[in-house]
């Protein structure tokens, strides 16, 4: 097939040969020095999406697997447990707003510069270098029952209340979401500051020149500037979101009470690992794919936008 | 918080310089007074680790007292000292792969482009979208057959694999910047396309190379996933994991899991600390230029 498509003539110019020559021998560089990466890449991420496809069509206990066909599918979207995952994801992204709001004050706040911004922009940064496990450790000792939270609520002179957010089905998943929220105000303070940063003062001068408000000031010039860290900082968050809960919720609950923490990456753990049930967990994971691919789609359009 | 943006004496929006001086300086201290909140909020994880190590049992449960208790008998709760080796083990490891298999390619994708070079880059950038619960299955399978799983050797490689979209991403980026000249020249110098790299580009690449040890350590030390089922001994556990565990299974002393805590925090933001500026750069790459 190859014989139709017609070849470049041999160059007949010694210094034009040598210049072909030179290229082939950058090329051939260049493919020699990406190898490694795209060894690593393919064999450790590339390959398992392949096994993943296949195995969601098999029942699989990890060593043996037998070729159903796509009943198992039919079967997982008839299991309680994927939509118990999903709905709970999707209400955890309602804790989304917050974890872009509140980040987003913090970063105007920081802005203002007033003295000493620089020791507080590195305070409010420091949860970010800890572990997930550990916050949710911290977390799970603020929502107990002789936690902070209800020293607060029995401060404020509300003795009679006690609660105890963990335990019940209704509350684990707004303390798991609160919970977020903290973790990512971080990550979400320091992209908004940098939005901030690249902001022109004399832009904001010249609106209070002219007799615009503060609030007029943030909602025409500053909030417009960012709008391309808000999307960034939307798209991390929701990412995160479907795929680094799973320390906090394996230190805070468990997954339950019931499985009324259980996200979809906690269920893929569940079910692979507590059940043995490798070939549904497989399909759960490819669920899971599916969904962050569209958010990462998303997010590649969003920087590729920008070069 | 909103109170700081809309100052009552701004509403009017007159500008008259004398009617504004003193709500200014009003409005600079409850500025102030926000920010001390917000430190205090950020602050509450580390107060509630440090106060509560500091009791025993029994002293957590009633509430009051003070004891150095679950520090002394910490290494009898959590072997502190093996599980740091383990988690420094796995990211010096991991961080020297992913350094060693990103730099060239970064160098490659941007200097040395060969057919269809971009689209690969693009499937590689792509592969950071990809979360590992999504392809754990299949991965930890495979990883098993390979009889990884004894060592650190498993977990090491998938850190590795997870770690080099990113670094690839950001070297190729880097490397962009560098003039085309430079390596050209050290070329016809007969340097070699592997001297170029390493006397010409790696000198250069000392800022990327420090974020990407820097996002890739405080990733890879606070992991938990990965070290869980990919590492089967558990004495050959990172510190991470095992307080997770141990936290899992509730049957531990809670002053003694917040003394760990603090162990397992304290290098993550020791370097948090001291390379600040290059966790900024790694998290706003892509947007910040």
């Amino acid at each position: 097939m190859s014989t139709t498509i017609p070849i470049p003539a041999t160059p007949t110019f010694a210094p034009k040969a040598r210049r072909m020559t030179l290229k082939r021998r950058r090329q051939f560089a260049g493919v020699v020095f990406a190898l490694p990466a795209i060894a690593l890449v393919v064999c450790f991420i590339g390959v398992p999406i392949g096994q993943a496809v296949y195995y969601s069509f098999t029942q699989w206990n990890g060593l043996t697997s037998t070729w159903i066909g796509p009943s198992t599918w039919t079967q997982a979207f008839h299991n309680t447990n994927l939509w118990t995952a999903l709905r709970n994801n999707g209400l955890l992204l309602l804790s989304v707003p917050f974890a872009l709001a509140i980040p987003l004050g913090i970063a105007v706040l920081l802005h203002q510069r007033v003295a000493g911004w620089r020791v507080f922009r590195s305070i409010y940064f420091l949860p970010t270098a800890i572990s997930w496990v550990v916050l949710g450790l911290v977390a799970e000792r603020f929502f107990a029952y002789q936690g902070t939270l209800n020293s607060i609520i029995h401060a404020l002179g509300f003795s009679h209340i006690s609660t105890n957010m963990l335990g019940y089905q209704s509350e684990a998943l707004i303390a798991l979401g609160i919970t977020f929220v903290f973790t990512m105000i971080g990550t979400n303070t320091m992209l908004f500051l940098t939005g901030l940063a690249t902001l022109d003062p004399s832009l904001e001068e010249a609106a209070r020149i002219d007799g615009a408000g503060r609030w007029r000031i943030f909602r025409s010039i500053t909030l417009p500037h960012l709008s391309r860290f808000i999307q960034l900082a939307f798209v991390m968050t929701v990412i995160a979101l479907f795929s680094a809960l799973f320390s906090l919720i394996f230190v805070m609950t468990g997954g339950g009470p019931g499985y009324a923490t259980t996200t979809m990456e906690f269920l893929i753990y569940e079910t692979g690992f507590n059940q043995g049930d490798f070939g549904t967990a497989a399909l759960y994971g490819l669920i899971l794919f599916v969904i962050t691919g569209i958010v990462g789609v998303v997010q590649l359009r969003l920087i590729g936008s920008n070069e | 918080m909103t109170t700081l943006v809309t100052p009552p004496t701004e509403s009017e929006g007159t500008g008259e310089p004398r009617a504004m001086k003193k709500p200014r300086k009003v409005g600079r201290w409850i500025l102030f007074g926000a920010m001390v909140i917000v430190a205090i909020v950020m602050l509450y994880p580390f107060w509630v680790m440090v106060i509560t190590s500091l009791k025993s049992e029994s002293q957590f449960l009633s509430g009051g007292g003070f004891s150095w208790l679950s520090w002394s008998s910490l290494t009898s709760v959590i072997p502190v000292g093996q599980e740091v080796l383990s988690s420094t083990i796995l990211c010096s490891a991991s961080i020297f792969i992913i350094l060693c298999v990103g730099l060239p390619a970064g160098f490659a994708f941007s200097k040395l482009r060969f057919r269809s070079s971009t689209a690969v880059f693009l499937v590689i950038v792509s592969a950071m979208m990809v979360p590992l619960q999504a392809i754990l299955m299949p991965e930890f399978v495979n990883v098993t057959k390979l009889h990884l799983t004894g060592g650190y050797t498993g977990a090491i490689l998938v850190y590795a694999a997870l770690g080099t979209p990113f670094s690839v991403f950001l070297f190729t980026t880097y490397f962009r910047g560098v003039p085309d000249e430079l390596i050209e020249a050290g070329i016809v110098d007969g340097l070699g396309y592997f001297g170029a790299m390493w006397r010409l580009v790696l000198p250069i690449a000392v800022p990327a190379i420090a974020t990407v040890t820097v996002l890739q350590f405080i990733q890879i030390w606070d992991d938990l996933l990965v070290g869980l089922l990919f590492i089967q001994n558990t004495s050959d556990r990172p510190i991470t994991v095992g307080l997770a565990v141990l936290a899992a299974g509730r049957t531990t002393s809670i002053p003694g899991l917040m003394a760990g805590s603090i162990i397992s925090a304290l290098p993550a933001m020791l370097v948090y600390l001291g390379f600040q500026r290059y966790l900024v750069k790694g998290l706003t790459m892509g947007i910040d230029r």
